[in-house]
């Protein structure tokens, strides 16, 4: 089992656009794929509890990804997170 | 006070014109009447099931699903903007949602729910742990409940057609991105809502379909009734509730302006390149997110003269990642091709990348541009890299510009250290010749002076006029108190560009303009006068300065040209500029 700590670089958080491609990436792998952040521990590949999460710019998630084909999943999850999501910032930072 | 009086006064304070405030959130001024809308929520079975209904119940859920992930995608299919695609993929991905699905069959299975109870309550236990959030958030469970209450109309057979009349103009608490799609296809005039902010995803939607749109005018769906007059001015974010006659006046007239001006630039826009004599030139954009490409598709830009690329680097703490940079410059060319993109590098002072606590006297005059990313090599062969990969997938249309260019040398070891990457990524991607155009920045006055013998080692120069002009007149363009003394129009700054056109003449080296003096449209028609045929500006200027290089003959623009060049002012430049435009 691999646990993570990741943090939220995209400007308008973890809302549903980057929620809906989190679990399109994680669905596409076999092993099971946890969030765990305040205390709450969520399915990683349910859309809908990843939302109620409402991870903001700059929240700190850690991964809980468990099964065969970990080590690639977590390698996937983390650049999109870290990536932002794919997203652009409006601001000159 | 006797009755009839009480209501007449009564009529005439209801009928007073009110202004209501919220925030603009998609621009456009509408004048109509209201339509009230109320979602309806349905209502669910409550009644348990017994056990022989199970399987029935639970196959109408899988119907639901299944009929509402079609619906989604239909209306993705409708929708151009890539923004509304992903949102509404997040709608596909909820009915896809592993957890949703096991929860309801327990709640049916288990419990005996009904299918539309069994989703009434789960969806709710989402709900009620978003409601506890603050801000955004709540903006974000209405995408919740959308799925919600299709999942439920659907088994419920239940099909709600709410009929809006044409043209009126929508009055709502919130609506989700269903709604204002759909109601967007019974053509309404502009949308009001209670609730949401500008970045929400009904806002999202109003700008991109060009609904002119208020979000956050308290009270609006209370206070406001139905079938009443209102005037919705989405540029600031007003609504005008019972306009007296003269504010519906002014406002039927600026529509009507406004209209005038919105279809005279469409035909701007489409008609051909081409000065009144028949002379053809170019015009490009300069833009820096890849939310702009839009509106440079909208102006019709033959490409990107300018791709500006400090914000990439400037999101990150540390230096843009390889991947992203690529991901971005992939976009833009898709977005406008098969036009060129010509992309400047990193252009920025070191101070904002390293913390070296050491603040330069003369910033623009110091370790910046190209000056810089030569120091610091990593970054420099990181964006190349970047660049040429994507030159390799776009044959032809990648052009490379290099920003604050002093020195022949410079430009030699340039070339180096594009050549060596250049052998890295042959040895990787077995690509031989990489077909990529390398232009330098003309924006110090010794280079300017010295063009002919820049341009003999690139293939085309671009002049940026804004830093052109600050460093030829010793003038800092961001202090106020001297800022009387900054003009693109001095007659030295056409001294110098006429020289590098001539320079790009002797050398055959296509020279264009990137800077400010570009979006002027009298400038530009002296530009085209010079000589230089190549001109990028900011999007939102490029239908003024087509209009008045359509308007003109190159002949004019010459004689213009010729008496810019005999200016020895700015007055005599503006002198000159306004004779030309008293000519039409």
């Amino acid at each position: 089992m691999i646990r993570e700590k990741v943090k939220i670089v995209n400007d308008a958080g973890l809302h549903a656009r980057p929620a809906a491609a989190l679990v399109k990436l994680a669905s596409k792998f076999k092993s099971d794929f946890f969030i765990h952040m305040y205390g709450y521990r969520v399915n990683g590949k349910s859309i809908l509890g990843v939302m109620t999460l409402a991870a903001e710019q700059g929240a700190e998630l850690e991964l809980e990804i468990d099964g065969e084909d970990e080590a690639a999943a977590a390698e996937a999850i983390i650049e999109l997170i870290n990536d932002g999501f794919g997203e652009v910032y409006d601001d000159e930072g | 006070m006797d009755l009839e009086k009480f209501t007449m006064m009564k009529d005439s304070i209801s009928k007073e014109e009110i202004v209501l405030s919220g925030a603009p959130a998609a621009p456009g001024i509408a004048m109509g009447k209201t339509s009230l809308y109320q979602r309806s929520r349905p209502t669910v079975s409550s009644q348990n099931i017994t056990d022989d209904e199970i399987d029935h119940q639970l196959s109408q859920f899988e119907k639901a699903l299944g009929e509402a992930k079609e619906e989604i995608r239909k209306l993705q299919d409708t929708q151009e903007n890539g923004e509304i695609k992903e949102l509404l993929q997040a709608h596909i991905e909820m009915i896809n949602d592993p957890d949703l699905r096991k929860r309801v069959e327990i709640e049916i299975k288990k419990y005996n729910q009904p299918a539309d109870a069994a989703i009434e309550k789960v969806f709710g236990t989402y709900l009620d742990l978003m409601d506890n959030q603050q801000g955004l958030l709540q903006e974000r469970s209405i995408d919740i409940e959308d799925v919600r209450d299709r999942l439920i109309h659907i088994i419920n057979n239940n099909d709600i057609q709410d009929e809006i009349e044409q043209g009126s103009i929508l009055i709502a608490r919130e609506l989700s991105p269903r709604e204002v799609i759909e109601f967007s296809e019974q053509n309404i005039g502009g949308i009001v809502m209670d609730r949401g902010g500008t970045t929400s995803h009904a806002a999202i939607l109003a700008r991109s379909m060009q609904i002119p749109t208020v979000v956050g005018v308290e009270n609006a769906s209370t206070s406001i009734a139905g079938r009443e007059l209102v005037i919705l001015n989405g540029d600031r974010g007003e609504v005008l509730v019972n306009p007296t006659p003269a504010t519906q006046a002014k406002y039927e007239e600026l529509m009507a302006r406004a209209a005038d001006e919105q279809s005279e630039m469409e035909k701007i826009c489409k008609s051909p390149n081409t000065t009144s004599d028949g002379a053809s030139f170019s015009l490009q954009a300069n833009i820096e997110f890849k939310e702009e490409l839009a509106a440079v598709r909208s102006v019709r830009a033959e490409g990107i003269g300018l791709l500006r690329t400090e914000s990439l680097y400037l999101r990150h703490d540390q230096f843009g990642e390889e991947k992203q940079q690529k991901a971005f410059y992939h976009a833009i060319l898709e977005g406008t091709n098969p036009h060129p993109v010509t992309i400047r590098l990193f252009d920025a002072g070191g101070d904002k990348f390293f913390d070296q606590g050491q603040q330069e006297h003369n910033p623009f005059l110091g370790w910046r541009g190209i000056r810089m990313l030569l120091d610091e090599r990593a970054l420099f062969q990181e964006q190349l890299r970047a660049i040429l990969e994507t030159a390799v997938q776009y044959p032809g249309r990648v052009r490379l510009l290099v920003p604050m260019v002093s020195s022949l040398q410079e430009i030699a070891v340039i070339k180096e250290v594009i050549k060596e990457t250049e052998e890295e990524l042959a040895a990787k991607t077995n690509t031989t010749h990489i077909d990529i155009q390398l232009g330098i920045m003309v924006e110090v006055p010794s280079v300017a002076m010295q063009a002919e013998h820049y341009a003999e080692q690139v293939d085309f120069l671009s002049i940026g006029t804004n830093d052109l002009t600050q460093y030829l007149l010793a003038v800092d363009r961001g202090n106020e108190r001297i800022s009387g003394l900054y003009s693109q129009r001095h007659p030295a700054v056409w001294k110098m560009i006429r020289h590098v056109s001539e320079a790009g003449k002797a050398t055959s080296r296509p020279v264009s303009v990137c800077g400010e003096l570009a979006s002027d449209p009298v400038a530009a028609c002296c530009l085209l006068g010079l000589g230089i045929n190549e001109l990028s500006m900011t999007p939102g200027a490029l239908p003024m300065v087509k209009k008045a290089l359509c308007r003109h003959s190159l002949d004019e623009m010459r004689k213009l040209a010729a008496q810019v060049s005999e200016s020895i002012t700015v007055s005599d430049v503006e002198d000159a500029f306004v004779k030309f435009l008293a000519n039409e």
